[in-house]
This record gives C-alpha cells, structure tokens and sequence, in this order.
C-alpha cells in the first residue's frame, strides 16, 4: 500500500506547569490529624489509634512505647482494664468494636518475652525530690512519671511486695503474679528507688513531709466497711478482700465442696466466688439488686456463672445464726422498682416478704473498702486544696498530693495510672511554674479536651500538633473498609478454669493481633494509606521520596477537596482560603 | 492449515495470528467465545497478550485506548448494548486516530431482550468514524480480522469487524488457518507513529479550539477515503499470501442481471442458493454483497448496479423513522446517476428472525411484478400481532 496521510491530531510537547491552576482555589485542604474517641475515653490518654497503626504494621516495640508513653502498666490494663475505649470506639457502628485491651496485653507480654528495654523521652534532672506513698497502680504510675519527669522519687510501700490491690486484690486467673512482678520490674526502670515493707504511719507521713519536696499519697481503701448483719459478732465475717489477699500471699483453706455465702455485686465479691470454687467449696453470690445492676464486669459475671458459680439476684441477708460448726444465713428477697433502662435500680423488701435459709461454712461480705486510716483521706475543705480530676493537691503545711482510688472519680487500674500523670503533671508546673499555673498547665496536655491528660502532649510531642476534635463515625469514609469479625479472645475452658488458678485468657498470635488492628479505622490519624495522592486529579499530593509523608503543591491545588472526602479517617480538613486570591 | 471452527474462534485465532498485545474486554453473548479463547490462548501461552479484565465495555475500550496510544497493537469484542456502552469511546478512539480492532458481532438492542442477529447496533455507529468490515463466512472473519488490523493501522482509523450472531458467531465451518509467517509478512509489528513516551512527555487531545477543530475532523474523512483506496491494494497483497480475496464489494452474477438483491452479513448466503434456482430456470437476478460499510464504496456500488432494472436492498436493521439503513446509502449513491434502477427497499431478519430461501424468493416475485414500491421500506414476512396487554 501506499504511504498513507500523517493523522492531525491534537499532540502537544509544550508543558502545562505554567498553569498554575492553584489560582482557581477557593477552598483549601490540609493535613489536619484529629482525636480518636478511643483516645478521648482512655483514662490514661492512650494515643489508641496509633498503637493499632503501629501493631498493624508489626512495630510492636514502637506500638509498647507509644503505650508507655501514656501509660506504665500496659501487660496490667491490657488484663484488667474495664475498656472505656471499646465502648467508644468507632467501629462499634460499623461491625464491633476493636479487641485494644487484648492488643495492648499482646504488646506487653511480647515486650516481656523479648526482654525489650523501651526508650522513652525524659527531662534532664530537677532538684526536687518526691516521696510516694503506696505501690499500688497509683505509685507506681504517679513514681514512673515523676521519674520520666526528672524527679528523684522514693516509693514506699507496707506489703512485703509492691502491686497493692493488683497484687493481693486480683487473682490470679485475672492477673498472674509472674506478669504483674515482671512489669513492676520494668516501671522500676524508669529510676525511683522502691522500698518494701515500710508501712507510712501518720508520724512517718509528717515526717517524710519535711524530708521531701513533695508527698504522693497513694494508700488506696484496704478496711472493710463495717455493715454488720444481724447476729454477727463484729469482725467474724471476712471481707473479700481480704480473702482474696490472704490467698495471693499463697494460702489455700479447703471447703470441701462445701458452700459458701459472699455478699456483694463487685468485682471483688466476683472473684472471690470464683476462688472459693478454685478451692474446691460451692460459692453462693448474694446481691441485694438485679444482676444488670452488679457492678462487676458483665464478662467476669457471665464466666463465673458457667464455671458453677451458683448467683442470687435481689437477696439480702437479715439475720446469721451458728449452728453445729456452719452458719445459717437468713436471706429477705428484694423487689427492684425505679429500673431505668441503663441505670442502677434501687430495691425495697418483696411484698409479700418471703425468706430463704442457707446453710454455709463460711460467709464473705465484699461490699465497700475504705481508707484503713483517717488521714489518707484527701481533706475536703482546707485552705490551699486544690481539687483536680483524679488527684487533690495540697500545699500547706507541706505539699501533698493525694491519688489513687482514694481521690479518683471512678475506682479503676487506668483511672489510678491517670491519678498519678496527673500528679506528676501538677507537681511539675507547681515546682517550674508556680501555682497559677497548675490548671492552665494541665488544660494544654488533655487528649480531645477530655479528662484524660497526655504525658507526650505535656512533654510538647508531636502529638501536640492533634486537632483535639474527636473524630465521629459520620466523618469515617466506609467505602474503603470492609467488614471485618473481632478477634476472639481465646480461653481456658470451663472446666479447665475451675480446676485451678491458671491464667484464663491466653495469649494471642502476632498475626492475628496484626490482622485485628488492621480493623481499626485509625479515627483522625494518617496512617500513610496515600488515597489522598492516588485521587487528586491535579497530581498536586506530593509524596516524599521515602513515602513516609505528603504534602500539598498550592500552586496546582484547585481546592476540589477529593482528597478530604477519600481520606478514609478524617486526617484532613478542607477549610475557606482565608484570604482572597490574586485575580489573573 | 484447515481446521472445522467456530465463527468466534476463527476471529480468536486470527487475533492470535496478529499478536495482538493488549486484549481489553467484557463479556456479552454473543462475543463472549471470542474472548473466552483469546483468554485460553494468554493462559497457555500461545498468545504473549496483557488480558484486562474490566467492569464494563465503556472501560474495555477506555483500557485499549491508553495501551493503543501507548504503541500497543490491541483489540477488543462486544455486541448489541456492549457496543451503545462504548458509543462516547468509539468517538474517543478515531479522533485519536488509534487503530485499535473490534469484533462486534451483531445482536439486537433490548428492549425487549434479544440476544440474537439484528445490524442496527453497529449500525447506530456508522457516524464514529471507524472502519465497518461485513462478513459473510467462517473464513471471511478470519481474514478479515487480519485485514482490519492492516488496514487501521494503514491510516491510523479504529476497524470493526462485523459477523451475525450465531448464524456466524455460533456457527462451524472449515476455515483456512494460515500459518504464523505468512501472517507476519501480510502484518508486520504494529509501528505507531506517535506514542505515548515518558522520554519525550506530552499531552494528548487537549484542547482543539475552532481554528484547527475542522482540520483534525476533514483528516479523519481523508483517512477513510485512503482506507477506500487502499482497500483493494491490501486484498492484492492479501490474495499473493492467502490466495483469497473478498472485495469491498462483491457484484455475483451482476452483468446481465435485471433485479439485483443487495446483501450483507450471511443473508448472503442464502441469496447466493436462491440465485442459483432462479438463474437455473432462467431468471436474471444477481447479488451485491457489500463488505465494506465504512468507508462506504459509493462509486464501486453505482458500477455494479448501474445497468440493473430495480434493485432490492435487504437491510436487517431498521434507522426508525427513515428504514433500511443500506437501502438509504445505496439511494444516496445512486442519485447521482442520470439513469438509475428503481430502488425496493426490505426490512427482514430483525432479531434474528431467520431470513430463508422461501422469504428471499418472496421478495424476489414482489420485485419482479411491481414497476415501484408500495412503500418507502417493506417489512418481509411480518407476523400478525396479537391485541394490545398491557392495560389488562
């Protein structure tokens, strides 16, 4: 064939960059990182949805100190925390809720099985020195940040080993002592010098008051409240938790499948059922409310009822008697009446009143703790007190500050570790700053403009930079996920719980810890999933050259805003240009 | 080599012959066996093509123009709604002069649903500027489809190649199949010339304002006059490899003949057994079997059909409001003459209806004994229709 005619087409070798098509924007977006809920809702102002990012990626080292950071006792709250932030979590919406306490659990126990030494972020060393009274979780939190801080610290505590209620208040099917003692040992790290076995008496506490700059006064509630029952000689019947401590500090009574009556609806009056079925007896749980209204975690309700856990719901004990070496307990049944949905119900006796007996071999009641002295208590109204979220400050005659359960809103392992950063905090600014400046201070560091409150935050890291909004499920993209099931968290069964005190939950793989944080929506923070490049029409996402972040090129942006509608967790906002653009 | 094929397999094989690089298709009865074995021959190796699997025609043919404009030689295959779904591409890929192959086999529009022959679908694309080839056998296809890619990339224009469903996509027959170095020296390596090339970055039809618009426009209606010309030069070459040539036209007993049929696609066939009958007891009747729709062989049609009495255009197709889309394009041809045959024009076949040799004789005897047509077009053999249902 002949040669045909050259096509006339429409080809250019001339470059557009001359255009600068940014001129056309009247709206702006940015890199813009928020709050995640679950962040807003630790007690402890866990960076969460970082710590998810991290694991995702399988930078479990990077993952535990990004925890640290916020919080010392992460292999604990990874155990026993009662998971604000699942409740808030974003994913609840769309499937369930992201495992973050089991995650946080397999961080620790890796950490600990490596042996990792965690780097953390320190401030050059104060003058002052802080005595700390109590090496409950409070203690330890409130010694490891003073630490971190630059304060020399001295940690003083009676019992014979520091942990306070983790230590003698949790079994060991919740809390292994080998886990507990390895993770105190890390804390330790931080530098405070620990002393065991040195019960603070009132003297002591005034002393120690001149001694040191400071005082943190953990001593958390350790005396049963009295509530006698009719017919009870006053200290016969044991408290559960003190049950519970005498069998962490190793003894072991036999019921001989005999029953026994624990009075309470708390975690406390929980594990020690369970326990007393560990040790071989028929425990009886007896709760003047419904079982909705127990305060125990529902989990740990519904595991001791399987186990044999025998639960009486709206019976409360009138009258014990003794009879033949056993007691017999005379129960009055409860009627429930103002049973608001979500709240607590209050109960008056049935009518017609009706009673049951209960023949048992020992009767525990689990139902308040208390200071064991007077002057542990924060005072309530004294000149210079100044009342915090979980801690009260006190400056005269010497400065102390109170923590722990006993000043804390709500009695909790993380509330306690947020108790002592919150102290810690407030010393610092008192000692740097001066007293003005505590509640501005503490104002600066709150994670979402929430309670909790962020060392890193404080220290002025990177997450300072955080648009303290909290990111809500409408402003999640659900196109880019897909449903995902929750980790199932494997146990022990049954069976094999009742038989001993071995750890009930078990450990969890890296992979599937990978595949459930992967789950998470990563609420306000880029976790460089580059949608913000791969759908900008105007290639004006510009990528570093080690992709590790982008940037916006103004002067080809036209502001379209696809990229803040594709950012699959809300890292961006798209905002007015603020001032009018040069017209062209 | 002879082997007994499938219409679609034969385009398969042909496609294969041309070592087509990019394959970009979704599926449609009744294309889907032509990519079904293209896919066969990628997964076993014996076609090196990159096989795209998109989520729609829109995106088959979107896909083939980058990897066209990008120096690949690529082809696609769609039918009847496919090919509407491409209608805003199809205008895309001759505008950027991307000499990209389609099989379209024919099938009619819904609603209501058809899966079967009707030529309105590629038809409603005459206007996209892309090469439109009939077929008529088994073979013909084959051929074609290697034609089709000389012959775009001969004047940088998109080619449809075009077969009936079933009665030619569904259908076996013996076909030829050449050897691999006689189709490489018909159809050399696809050489482009412009290509998209990250050394020498540009843009691609970007803007064309009104000052060189019409330009770009008149040099696409000079490409399909080169591809008119070039035509019988490309079956010369073709028939000194092959042996076989077809003809933009194909005039069958035309010379003497006072009523020619004019044909395309496989109505053809039957044509050429009731021409055979009627030329045996002395009827002079002839066939004008077109194969070359776009561009359209005005000149060639007015030589064969010149000397004819009346001419029957049978169109399996239907341009609503005007008729026979054939018929139309052959009065338009013939009007310049001074002297010219009565035109009939037939609608016949549509949704695959079969045309038989009884219903071409039918029309052949209406031809014969009216001096013009009761109507502009006439439908062939139309069934009577039931009372309206629908407000039942």
């Amino acid at each position: 064939m002949k040669n045909s005619t050259p096509p006339f087409v429409a080809h250019s070798f001339r470059t557009t960059e001359g255009n600068k098509t940014g001129s056309w924007r009247f709206l702006r977006p940015r890199y813009d990182e928020k709050t995640a809920p679950c962040a807003a809702a630790c007690p402890a102002g866990e960076d969460i949805a970082r710590i998810e990012m991290l694991t995702s990626q399988g930078l479990f080292k990077e993952a535990w100190e990004t925890i640290l950071m916020e919080n010392p006792l992460p292999a604990v709250c990874g155990r026993v925390c009662l998971r604000p932030c699942e409740s808030r979590c974003n994913r609840r919406e769309f499937d369930e809720a992201i495992a973050i306490r089991a995650i946080e659990r397999f961080l620790a126990d890796t950490a600990s099985r490596d042996e990792l030494k965690p780097s953390l972020e320190r401030f050059a060393s104060r003058k002052q020195r802080i005595a700390v009274v109590g090496a409950g979780p409070s203690g330890l939190a409130a010694a490891f940040f003073l630490s971190r801080l630059g304060y020399g610290c001295d940690l003083f505590e009676s019992a014979p080993e520091p942990g306070g209620v983790l230590r003698y208040g949790i079994p060991s099917y919740r809390l292994p002592a080998a886990i507990l003692a390895a993770e105190i040992e890390q804390v330790a790290g931080s530098g405070f010098r620990l002393y065991c076995e040195k019960p603070v008496t009132k003297a002591l506490f005034e002393q120690i008051g001149n001694d040191y700059d400071a005082v943190f006064l953990g001593c958390g509630r350790s005396r049963s409240v009295g509530l006698l029952i009719e017919g009870e000689e006053p200290g016969e019947v044991e408290d559960g938790f003190e049950f519970l401590r005498r069998i962490n500090r190793g003894e072991s009574p036999a019921f001989s499948n005999a029953q026994v009556a624990i009075i309470g609806g708390g975690n406390t009056a929980v594990d020690a059922a369970r326990t007393v079925l560990r040790l071989g007896g028929k425990p009886v749980l007896i709760y003047r409310r419904r079982r909705e209204d127990m305060p125990a975690f529902e989990e740990e309700i519904s595991m001791a009822l399987e186990e044999g856990v025998r639960l009486l719901e709206l019976w409360t004990p009138l009258r014990m008697e003794r009879k033949e070496g056993r007691y017999l307990l005379t129960l009055q049944q409860m009627r429930a009446f103002d049973t608001a949905p979500g709240q607590k119900s209050r109960v008056e006796p049935a009518e017609p009143r009706s009673t049951m007996e209960l023949s048992v071999i020992h009767i525990l009641k689990a139902v308040g703790l208390e200071a064991a002295e007077e002057w542990q208590n924060p005072p309530e109204n004294s000149e210079k007190i100044l009342r915090l979220s979980d801690s009260v400050l006190v400056r005269s005659p010497s400065i102390v500050i109170h923590g722990g359960d006993l000043a804390s809103r709500i009695r909790s392992v993380s509330h306690a570790v947020a108790s002592g950063k919150e102290a810690a905090i407030a010393l610092d600014i008192l000692f740097q700053k001066g007293p003005d400046e505590v509640l501005p201070g503490l104002e600066s560091c709150r994670v979402g403009n929430g309670p909790a409150l962020s060392l890193e935050m404080y220290m002025r890291g990177p997450r300072c930079a955080r648009n303290p909004h909290v990111v809500v499920f409408d402003e999640i993209n659900r196109d880019h996920f897909q449903f995902a099931a929750r980790l199932v968290q494997p146990r022990l069964l049954a069976e094999e719980r009742s038989r001993g005190f071995a750890e009930i939950d078990l450990r969890i793989s890296a992979g599937l810890a990978m595949k459930e944080a992967e789950r998470c929506f990563n609420c306000g923070l880029c976790n460089q999933c580059d949608n913000c490049r791969l759908y900008c029409p105007d290639l004006a996402v510009v990528r570093q050259t080690d992709s590790s972040a982008r940037s916006i090129d103004y002067d080809y942006c036209k502001g379209c805003g696809i990229c803040v509608v594709e950012c699959p967790r809300n890292a961006m906002s798209l905002e007015k240009e603020s001032a009018p653009r040069a017209q062209r | 080599m002879k082997r007994v094929l499938e219409g679609s397999h034969s385009v398969a094989e042909a496609v294969r012959l041309a070592k087509v690089e990019v394959i970009s298709a979704y599926p449609i009865t009744p294309q889907t066996h032509i990519v079904e074995r293209l896919s066969d021959f990628c997964a076993d190796g014996s076609l090196s093509a990159r096989y795209l699997r998109v989520e729609s025609e829109h995106s088959a043919l979107a896909a083939l123009i980058g990897a066209s404009s990008a120096g690949a030689r690529s082809f696609t295959a769609t039918s009847s709604q496919g090919l509407a779904l491409m209608h805003e591409l199809l205008h895309w890929a001759s505008g950027a002069r991307l000499p990209i192959v389609l099989a379209e086999v024919n099938r009619a529009l819904a609603p209501g649903w058809n899966i079967w022959a009707d030529q309105t679908d590629s038809l409603s694309q005459r206007d996209t500027g892309w090469i439109q080839l009939y077929c008529e056998t088994g073979q013909e296809v084959l051929d074609t489809t290697l034609q089709a890619f000389r012959l775009a990339e001969h004047v940088s224009l998109p080619a449809m190649v075009v077969l009936d469903a079933f009665f030619l996509s569904h259908t076996y027959e013996p076909v030829d199949v050449p050897g691999q170095r006689e189709v490489d020296r018909f159809l050399p390596a696809f050489n482009p010339r412009f290509r998209l090339n990250t050394e020498t970055p540009c843009a691609f039809n970007q803007l064309a304002p009104p000052d060189v618009y019409m330009e770009m426009r008149r040099s696409i209606q000079d490409a399909m006059e080169e591809a008119l010309a070039g035509f019988s030069q490309m079956e010369e070459e073709f028939s000194g490899i092959f042996g076989r040539r077809y003809g933009a036209v194909e005039p069958v007993e035309c010379e003497d003949a006072e009523i020619i049929l004019v044909t395309s696609g496989t109505i053809t066939s039957t044509s050429r057994q009731l021409v055979k009958e009627l030329r045996s007891r002395g009827e002079r009747v002839g066939i004008l079997k077109i194969k070359l729709f776009r561009p359209f062989p005005a000149e060639i049609i007015r030589q064969c059909l010149k000397k004819a009495r009346k001419v029957a255009i049978i169109d399996r197709n239907c341009s609503f409001g005007a008729g026979g889309i054939f018929a139309q394009e052959v009065k338009a041809a013939l009007c310049d003459l001074a002297e010219r045959p009565v035109v009939f024009s037939f609608i016949a076949g549509l949704g695959g209806r079969d045309v038989t040799v009884a219903d071409l004789e039918n029309i052949y005897t209406q031809v014969r004994n009216q001096e013009v047509p009761q109507r502009e077009s006439i439908w062939a053999g139309l069934h009577p229709v039931p009372a309206p249902e629908l407000n039942r």
